[in-house]
C-alpha cells in the first residue's frame, strides 16, 4: 500500500512537471496578448511526431531528434503568430479566440490524416537504454522509479530554471515583462513588441515540443494527445493564475498529482475529469489562482 | 411576422424555395424513381440515392436547428459557448432513457427534455453570470466535457450490460397510431420544430427581451445602467439556448435510433459555432444559412469523401474559421449596426 502511494506520488510529480512545461506556452502567450492559444496542444502533439518521424524515417540519435524537434515547432508557433494571430491584433478578443479554435481543430485532423489516429511509441531500439521503461531504481519499500522519470524530472526543472533566468535576468525577457504590464507603453519606450511576441510563441512552443516527446516517451503518441493534455495544462495554469510562470508550475505540480491520485482511488474513467473539476472551481472561486493578481474585473 | 412574409417575401424565387422546402421528400422520391429508371437500364451503381439524400436534409435541419439555439448566446448576448453541444447531450439521454428504460411516450418526454435542457441551461448559467470573454467559454467547455465523461462513465444509467453511453432502440414516436419512422416523417417533423424554433427566436429578438440581449452585448454596464437587469436577461438566454439544444437532442434520439456518448463530442460544439460564425453572429437567417451551408457540407463530404479522408472535413472546418475571422469577421450575412 505504501510503496503504491509513493508509485503514485512520483507518477503525479512526473506529470506534473510536463504539465508545467506545456503551461507555461499557454501562461507566457496569456500574460502578453490576453489569448488562450487552444492551438498550444497541437504544437505540443507535433512536437512528439516531430521527435517520431526523426528517429524513425531520418534514423537520428535520440538526442539529436529532441532539439530538432523544438527548432520545428518554434517555427510553426511562430509561423502561427505571424500569420493567423497578428493580423487580429486589434480585432474583438473573441475573434481571436475562434482563430485559436480553428487552427486547433484544423491542425488536430491534418494531423489525423498524415499519421492517422493509430497510437504510436518511439521504437525501443531507437531510444537510449536509460528511457527504457524497465531500468528503474528500486526504492525502499518496493517502489520502483524508472530512470526514464528522473530524467524527465531533472530536465523539466532544469527548462524551468532557464526559463525564469531568462525572463529575470536578459533583455529580453525584460521586454516580455514589459509587455505583459503594458503593450502600447513599452511600444512607445521603443520596445518591439510584436517582435517580443513572436519570441514568446517561440520559447513557449519549443518547451510544448519537448513536453511532447516526454509524453511520447511514457505514454503513446496520437493526434488528440494535444488536446486532452492541452486542456489538463491550461487547467494548471489556470490554477496558478494565468500570466504568471511561477503558477504555472505550481499548477502543474497540482494537477498532475490530482490526475494520478484520483485516477488511481477514485476512478480511472475520470482521469481527465479531475483537470476539469478543478479549473471550473478555480474559475469560479478565485480566477485570478494562486499566485496571479487579484484583477477587479473577471475578464 | 407572417404578415411581413406575407407583405414582403412572395417573391417567385421565394415561393420557390419554399416550395422545395416543403416539397423536398417527394423530389427525392422522384429522383429515385428517375434514377433507378435511367441506371438499372445500364446496371451503372447509384452515386446518391434518394433516401440517403433525405437523410441528410433531415441532418441539415438539425444543424440549423442548432445553429439557431447557439445563436441566442453567441450572437444575441455576445458571449462565446464552447459547450453547446452539453444540451443537445441533455437533450439526447433525457429522451432515449425516458423513451427506452421507462416506455415514456415521445410527445410527453419532447417537452421534458426541453424544460430538462432550460433547467441545465440555469444551472450552468447561475455562476457563471459574473464570467466573461475567455473564462465563460473556459467554463462552458468543461461542464460539456464533465457531462461527456459522466454519460460514459456512468453505466447504471444505462439498460443492462451497455458501456460508453450506449442506448439502442430507442422506438419512434408515435402519432394517432402511427409511427412515424420513415425518413420523410423525420423530415416533416424537424421541419415543423425548426419553424417554431424560429418562430419563437424571431419574436423574442423582436420584443423587449431581444433588445435586452443586444444592450448587453454592445455594453453591459450600459445596459445595467438604463435599467435593464442584467443577470436576469441572461440567464434567460442561457435557459433558452439551452432548451433549444435539448429540444434537438430530443428529436436526434428516435431520428437516430442507437446512438453512443460519441454523438456529443467537443468538436460538435465547435461545428455548430462555425455554423453561427459562418452566418454572421446575431442574425436568425445567418444562422439558418449557416447552418445549411456547413450542415449540408459536412454531410455530403462525409458520404462523399472516402473513409481514410473523412477526417479533412474538420480541417476544412478549421480553415473556414481561421479565414473568416482574418477576412470576415461579421460571417456572411454581414449585419451592419
Amino acid at each position: 500500500m505504501g510503496s503504491e502511494l509513493l508509485e503514485q506520488i512520483i507518477n503525479g510529480l512526473v506529470q506534473g512537471g510536463i504539465y508545467a512545461l506545456i503551461a507555461v506556452g499557454y501562461t507566457m502567450v496569456y500574460g502578453i496578448i490576453q489569448l488562450i492559444n487552444f492551438a498550444h496542444g497541437e504544437i505540443f502533439m507535433l512536437g512528439a511526431y516531430f521527435a517520431l518521424i526523426l528517429v524513425t524515417f531520418l534514423s537520428l540519435p535520440f538526442w539529436l531528434a529532441i532539439p530538432i524537434s523544438m527548432i520545428l515547432c518554434a517555427g510553426i508557433g511562430m509561423l502561427m503568430d505571424v500569420i493567423a494571430y497578428r493580423p487580429l491584433r486589434n480585432a474583438p478578443r473573441l475573434s481571436a479566440l475562434i482563430t485559436a479554435i480553428g487552427l486547433s481543430i484544423g491542425m488536430q485532423n491534418l494531423a489525423r490524416m498524415i499519421w492517422t489516429a493509430r497510437q504510436r511509441t518511439f521504437p525501443r531500439e531507437s531510444l537510449p537504454s536509460i528511457f527504457l521503461g524497465e531500468n528503474a531504481l528500486l526504492l525502499p519499500g518496493g517502489a520502483s522509479l524508472p530512470y526514464r522519470d528522473v530524467v524527465i524530472i531533472l530536465l523539466a526543472v532544469l527548462l524551468m530554471v532557464g526559463l525564469n533566468l531568462l525572463v529575470h535576468f536578459t533583455k529580453t525577457g525584460k521586454a516580455m515583462r514589459a509587455c505583459a504590464q503594458d503593450k502600447v507603453a513599452s511600444n512607445l519606450m521603443g520596445i518591439k513588441t510584436n517582435q517580443v511576441i513572436v519570441v514568446t510563441f517561440a520559447i513557449g512552443s519549443a518547451l510544448g515540443a519537448i513536453a511532447g516527446i516526454m509524453v511520447g516517451l511514457r505514454e503513446v503518441i496520437e493526434p488528440t494527445m494535444g488536446y486532452y493534455k492541452g486542456v489538463a495544462a491550461f487547467a494548471a495554469a489556470v490554477l496558478g493564475g494565468i500570466g504568471s510562470i511561477t503558477g504555472a508550475i505550481l499548477g502543474g505540480v497540482l494537477i498532475g498529482l490530482a490526475e494520478t491520485l484520483g485516477a488511481g482511488y477514485i476512478s480511472s474513467g475520470y482521469r481527465i475529469a479531475i483537470a476539469y473539476i478543478i479549473m471550473i472551481i478555480v474559475i469560479l472561486i478565485r480566477p485570478s489562482g494562486i499566485i496571479g493578481k487579484s484583477t477587479a474585473s473577471r475578464a | 411576422m407572417l404578415k411581413r412574409i406575407m407583405q414582403e417575401k412572395l417573391t417567385p424565387k421565394n415561393t420557390a424555395l419554399f416550395l422545395i422546402i416543403l416539397l423536398f421528400p417527394l423530389l427525392t422520391f422522384g429522383l429515385d424513381a428517375i434514377a433507378k429508371i435511367l441506371f438499372s437500364k445500364y446496371a451503372i451503381p447509384l452515386p446518391v440515392s434518394g433516401g440517403a439524400l433525405l437523410r441528410i436534409a433531415v441532418l441539415v435541419w438539425l444543424s440549423i436547428l442548432l445553429s439557431i439555439g447557439l445563436n441566442i448566446v453567441c450572437g444575441f448576448t455576445g458571449l462565446l459557448d464552447l459547450g453547446y453541444v452539453g444540451f443537445y447531450l441533455v437533450g439526447g439521454y433525457t429522451a432515449g432513457l425516458l423513451m427506452t428504460r421507462l416506455g415514456l411516450s415521445y410527445w410527453f418526454v419532447l417537452p421534458l427534455a426541453t424544460l430538462n435542457g432550460a433547467l441545465w441551461g440555469l444551472l450552468r448559467g447561475a455562476p457563471t453570470l459574473r464570467l466573461t470573454g475567455d473564462y465563460f467559454a473556459i467554463v462552458t467547455f468543461g461542464f460539456a466535457e464533465l457531462l461527456f465523461r459522466v454519460v460514459k462513465n456512468e453505466e447504471w444509467l444505462l439498460p443492462e450490460g451497455r458501456v460508453n453511453g450506449q442506448i439502442n432502440d430507442v422506438p419512434p414516436p408515435t402519432l394517432f397510431g402511427i409511427e412515424l419512422y420513415q425518413m420523410w416523417h423525420h423530415y416533416y417533423h424537424i421541419l415543423i420544430l425548426v419553424g417554431l424554433v424560429t418562430f419563437v427566436t424571431y419574436r423574442l429578438l423582436h420584443s423587449r427581451v431581444g433588445r435586452a440581449w443586444v444592450a448587453i452585448r454592445e455594453d453591459e454596464q450600459a445596459a445595467e445602467s438604463m435599467g435593464i437587469n442584467v443577470s436576469r436577461y441572461k440567464s434567460l438566454a442561457f435557459a433558452v439556448s439551452a432548451a433549444i439544444g435539448a429540444l434537438a437532442g430530443a428529436f436526434f434520439a428516435p431520428f437516430q435510433v442507437s446512438f453512443d456518448a460519441g454523438a456529443f463530442e467537443f468538436w460538435q460544439s465547435i461545428l455548430i459555432l462555425c455554423m453561427v460564425v459562418l452566418g454572421g453572429m446575431g442574425s436568425i437567417k445567418g444562422a439558418i444559412i449557416g447552418g445549411a451551408v456547413l450542415g449540408s457540407l459536412g454531410e455530403v463530404l462525409r458520404s462523399i469523401l472516402p473513409y481514410f479522408l473523412a477526417d479533412a472535413r474538420y480541417l476544412i472546418f478549421g480553415i473556414i474559421l481561421v479565414l473568416l475571422m482574418r477576412f470576415r469577421p461579421g460571417g456572411l450575412i454581414y449585419k451592419k449596426t
